[in-house]
């Protein structure tokens, strides 16, 4: 029986009746989550105008990382090609947008070309070199895809320190790109479309529309054909190419899909940060990035956020904590017990192991649990 | 008159593009307009005409609720032929006897598993020239009887035929007479073989009126908007009228389940706003939240505990109060539906039901109570396939529980004065029982009253109340008259029992034959870490006795003296439709378990007991 078409008018007041298949992909796909996901971005875009500019720089940070954060979570949460060589790739990001959009009387080299072609190009360079990658994952699983895609950290950061033209090399550094958006200067101050906005406003609203075109990017990836391709990989990698999944096209997809967020991550994130030197893409931002998608959530979009958000904003709550802590000093070297980047150090290590005995799932996995609380209410099952 | 098909094709016309039908396949459920539902139909129609069917035939449906059911119904009665309906779980001697009794032409059957039945018949068929599957797996390219013709081959035979006769159906069906046969319902024959109830185009007719009064059911009446799911087998008489009839009558969407084990997340996903249900299922639903609220968490609990306080308060009120709120049950309702009555109901799929029924059985009280404690209106319904399920209903705000209601509107409903017997009259009555002239006479009298075969009687001079089968009242060696049902729903009101058959005709006492619910006492067993492999093993547990035996005595409490159970036995099998135990809609045939169980019966009332035995004194 194959004449009778589905239509997608739906059943009002009934979200778990699906009558197309469309309609059963719908990205937010009962009311309360239309409503919930409005509401968050409709406060998103408040947070300018109530919260003070150091704490809308972190948050920013944080929003731009988040768009790494789902890049990573492709590759290892959906795809599970555990990567550790996500630095790599923000870097070649990070350069790449430093040197077409940087200024060209500077010291190295720039272009001093806009942003719509610095940010997009910054993440084509970087899932090119992601398209290099993925061939390896092919014939690699678990552990040993980690270790070659460690060698890819220590292989990046011997080239961003030695290429002293492009980054200003180790201890020196270089600036990032003008932020200009379609002759909106970012870093300016006054009236867009009549509101006066400052530097950080202006940053932190670019960034949060920058967050939402990627997180609508991931959760359309994770949702499509794609996206369960990956999840099959994932899953057992032999039944997957069993089905039929072409494991050697997914592995690299996963990479250079991956590589793309984190290089326009990259640009923008250390656009933002102003001056940056090489070492800053070492083995430890990657452990950062895994522990935001751990601590989030793994193979989740929201999660990737969460977490991301939380572990940016770390080094200004273990600033806080060190207020109230008389024995941890507020400065690099300067005596006491411990300092705020040790104490910083400290939480991740104790976060990470937390998450994974604990929490597995993350935050979102956390925010899950509440959530089928009262989902199941009045039963528990 | 507008014949059943007619209405379908009114609808087709008027509203071409709503929504008839739902079934749901890989997850979707797939939505048929009224267009593509008369478009169907007529192709079955004029396939049927094709194959030679003339008014009067019989064509028989054997399949499970689905759409191809209706268009083959609608189709069916279209060529001014009759439907007969077979229950899926129908074996393959009871097959035999329905297809060669009505004389079927042609069999339309949905799988191998039902073609299986027909086809393994001991005896000839001589009337049965076709037989038309739904689904070719197993069939095709392996079967080589030359009856059978794959569905898609029926309905393109169908296209072909009206490509060269254009308008052949719609003359057949204007030519449509009152007293065209429309079904033959077979009852599911809790004492000798299923008898064909013959009801007539008239018959329908009547219903459909019924159906579209404001007094039958609900105010406003059942309209467009109405989502229903169809679970129950559609060849009995109660779910066809919820189903097809309905649906033609008035245009209510109707849902099909997936199957008889999906209907609680079908009911979820659809929050269907009319519900029927026999009272099998509404007790089960009672169980399942039980058993699903005894593995939650303590403050969940906590909450249900007051959430079912105030059910009681409010579900005895509203019996006190014929149905009706007082400003104390709507502010205790209130606070019930915040803690727990919404989620509850939506939970179990009924929280947009504006009406919902039980009937087709007697229901114990207590679950009635639960049901409308939650706010759900729920009411008991009377009728029976003689008179096309048409007979006494409850109403919004003038609900006596315990009984089956008032009249239907345009129906006669009187007691016989020797007898006690029920008796009904209207338009609906049946037209007799096919090819049983005998039966028919001792059931429609001269006068044109039905005989129901119930003994029953007035409350409050309005409300019937239905005492039991004639057939069932037991008489004791004291000579005492006994209802045993009323004590058998007393008993299976508990979660933890099933069946509940009472014996005692021509005893000096009443015992009975107790069927645990495997499910509920089998997760109580788990819970106190009582160890079990079988049913059987389970039935012989002393702790799941002596549980049985607070139900039991809780039942006696209830009951006059001569009324109580002295002493009970439970039954070390589940009960079967394939082992004749149960009819078709899962009644107990008294007559087979007690044969079955007579070693146990006798053990019963052999004075003196055995060790183990577990008596209530």
């Amino acid at each position: 029986m194959s004449m009778v078409k589905t239509r997608s008018r739906g059943l009002r007041g009934r979200p778990l009746a699906t009558t197309s298949y469309a309609e059963d992909m719908t990205l937010l796909n009962t009311p309360a989550k239309r409503r919930s996901t409005f509401a968050i971005i409709l406060v998103a875009f408040g947070l300018p105008f109530m919260l003070t500019d150091d704490l809308l720089l972190v948050l920013t940070l944080g929003l731009i990382a988040s768009v790494g954060a789902i890049g990573l979570n492709l590759v290892t949460g959906y795809a599970g090609q555990v990567s550790l060589g996500h630095a790599f790739f923000i870097g070649l990001g990070a350069y790449t947008g430093a040197v077409l959009g940087g200024d060209p009387d500077g010291a190295v080299l720039g272009y001093g070309l806009p942003m719509w072609i610095w940010l997009p190009a910054s993440g084509v360079v970087a899932a090119l070199a992601g398209l290099l990658v993925g061939p390896i994952a092919v014939r690699l699983r678990g552990l040993y895809l980690a270790i070659v895609t460690l060698g890819l950290v220590f292989l990046g950061d011997h080239i961003f320190r030695e290429s002293r033209d492009l980054t200003g090399g180790p201890g020196v550094g270089r600036r990032g790109p003008d932020l200009v958006v379609f002759g909106f200067d970012l870093n300016d101050t006054g009236p867009v479309l009549g509101v006066m906005l400052e530097r950080e406003q202006r940053q932190f609203l670019f960034a949060l529309i920058f967050l939402i075109v990627f997180a609508i990017l991931g959760r359309n990836i994770a949702r499509s054909g794609v996206g369960r391709a990956f999840s099959a990989v994932r899953d057992r990698d032999v039944a997957a190419a069993v089905i039929g999944v072409d494991l050697t096209r997914y592995k690299i997809m996963a990479f250079a899909m991956s590589s793309f967020f984190a290089g326009v991550a990259g640009a923008l994130y250390f656009a933002v940060v102003g001056v940056f030197e090489p070492g800053t893409f070492g083995l430890l931002l990657s452990i950062q990035y895994l522990a935001m998608i751990l601590i989030g959530g793994v193979a989740t979009i929201s999660g990737s956020i969460m977490g991301a958000l939380f572990v940016t904003s770390l080094g200004r709550i273990s600033g806080e904590i060190a207020h109230f802590m008389p024995f941890i000093s507020t400065t690099a070297g300067s005596g006491g017990f411990l300092s705020v980047f040790q104490l910083e150090a400290i939480l991740y290590g104790l976060l990470i192991i937390g998450f994974l005995i604990f929490e597995p799932r993350g935050l979102f996995g956390i925010w899950m649990r509440i959530r089928n609380y009262w989902k199941g209410w009045p039963f528990s099952y | 008159m507008t014949p059943l098909a007619g209405l379908v094709r009114d609808r087709a016309a008027s509203h071409p593009t709503a929504v008839a039908l739902r079934e749901k396949n890989y997850g979707v459920w797939e939505e048929v307009t009224w267009t593509e539902y008369w478009e169907q139909a007529t192709l079955v129609a004029h396939a049927l005409l094709a194959l030679g069917v003339e008014p009067g035939d019989r064509v028989a449906v054997h399949s499970e609720n689905r759409r191809e059911w209706l268009y083959a119904d609608i189709g069916i009665t279209a060529v001014r032929a009759a439907t007969v309906g077979l229950y899926p779980t129908n074996p393959a001697p009871e097959v035999y006897h329905v297809l060669h009794d009505s004389g079927s032409r042609i069999l339309i059957a949905e799988d191998q598993e039902q073609v299986d039945k027909t086809l393994d018949a001991e005896g000839d068929l001589p009337e049965l020239t076709h037989i038309v599957y739904l689904d070719p797996r197993g069939i095709r390219g392996r079967y080589d009887d030359p009856r059978l013709l794959s569905w898609d081959d029926f309905l393109a035979m169908g296209r072909q035929h009206r490509d060269q006769h254009p308008g052949a159906v719609d003359e057949r069906l204007d030519a449509t007479q009152p007293d065209d046969l429309a079904t033959l319902v077979y009852t599911s024959g809790t004492t000798g073989p299923p008898k064909g109830a013959m009801l007539t185009q008239a018959n329908v007719e009547f219903v459909v009126d019924v159906i579209r009064g404001r007094e039958a059911f609900i105010d406003p009446p059942p309209n467009e908007k109405d989502l229903i799911v169809s679970y129950l087998p559609l060849c009995h008489v109660a779910e066809r009228v919820f189903t097809t009839w309905f649906n033609a009558a008035v245009g209510s969407q109707v849902n099909f389940a997936e199957s008889i084990d999906t209907v609680q997340q079908n009911l979820r996903e659809i929050q269907p706003t009319i519900v029927f249900g026999v009272p099998r299922i509404w007790e089960k639903i009672v169980a399942g939240v039980q058993i699903r609220m005894s593995g939650a968490s303590r403050l969940k609990r906590l909450m249900f505990g007051i959430g079912m306080k105030l059910s009681r308060f409010i579900g005895s009120r509203l019996v006190a109060n014929r149905g009706k709120h007082t400003l104390v049950t709507r502010l205790a309702y209130a606070v019930g539906w915040v803690i727990c009555f919404r989620p509850l109901r939506e939970r179990i799929g009924l929280s947009k039901a504006r009406y919902a029924a039980s009937g087709a059985a007697p229901i114990a009280p207590e679950v009635l109570e639960f049901f409308m404690g939650i706010g759900l209106p729920m009411y008991e319904v009377y009728g029976m396939t003689e008179n096309s399920a048409v007979a006494t209903t409850n109403r919004p705000g003038r609900v006596v529980l315990g009984t089956v209601g008032e009249a239907q509107p345009n129906t006669e409903v009187r007691i016989d004065d020797t007898t006690g017997e029920i008796l009904t009259r209207h338009a609906g009555t049946f037209a007799g029982y096919w090819r049983n002239p005998e039966a028919t006479a001792s059931t429609i009298d001269a006068d044109g009253w039905l005989h129901t075969g119930d003994v029953g009687e007035w409350v409050d001079g309005t409300h019937l109340r239905i005492t039991d089968r004639i057939k069932d009242i037991i008489i004791t060696a004291g000579g005492k008259n006994i209802s045993p049902s009323e004590i058998e729903n007393s008993l299976k009101a508990s979660p933890y029992i099933k069946e509940a058959l009472v014996v005692g005709d021509r005893r000096k006492y009443l015992t009975a034959l107790i069927g645990i619910e495997l499910d509920t006492v089998g997760n109580w067993a788990q819970k106190r870490r009582i160890p079990y492999t079988t049913f059987r093993d389970l039935t012989t547990k002393p702790e799941v006795i002596a549980l049985v035996k607070e139900a039991v005595e809780a039942t006696n409490q209830r009951f006059a003296n001569v009324e109580t159970i002295k002493d009970f036995r439970l039954m070390t099998k589940e009960l079967d439709h394939d082992a004749g135990e149960l009819t078709a809609t899962q009644k107990l045939k008294r007559s087979v378990v007690t044969a079955k169980f007579s070693d146990e019966i006798e053990d019963m009332y052999a004075g003196t007991k055995a060790t183990g035995s577990a008596g209530v004194v």
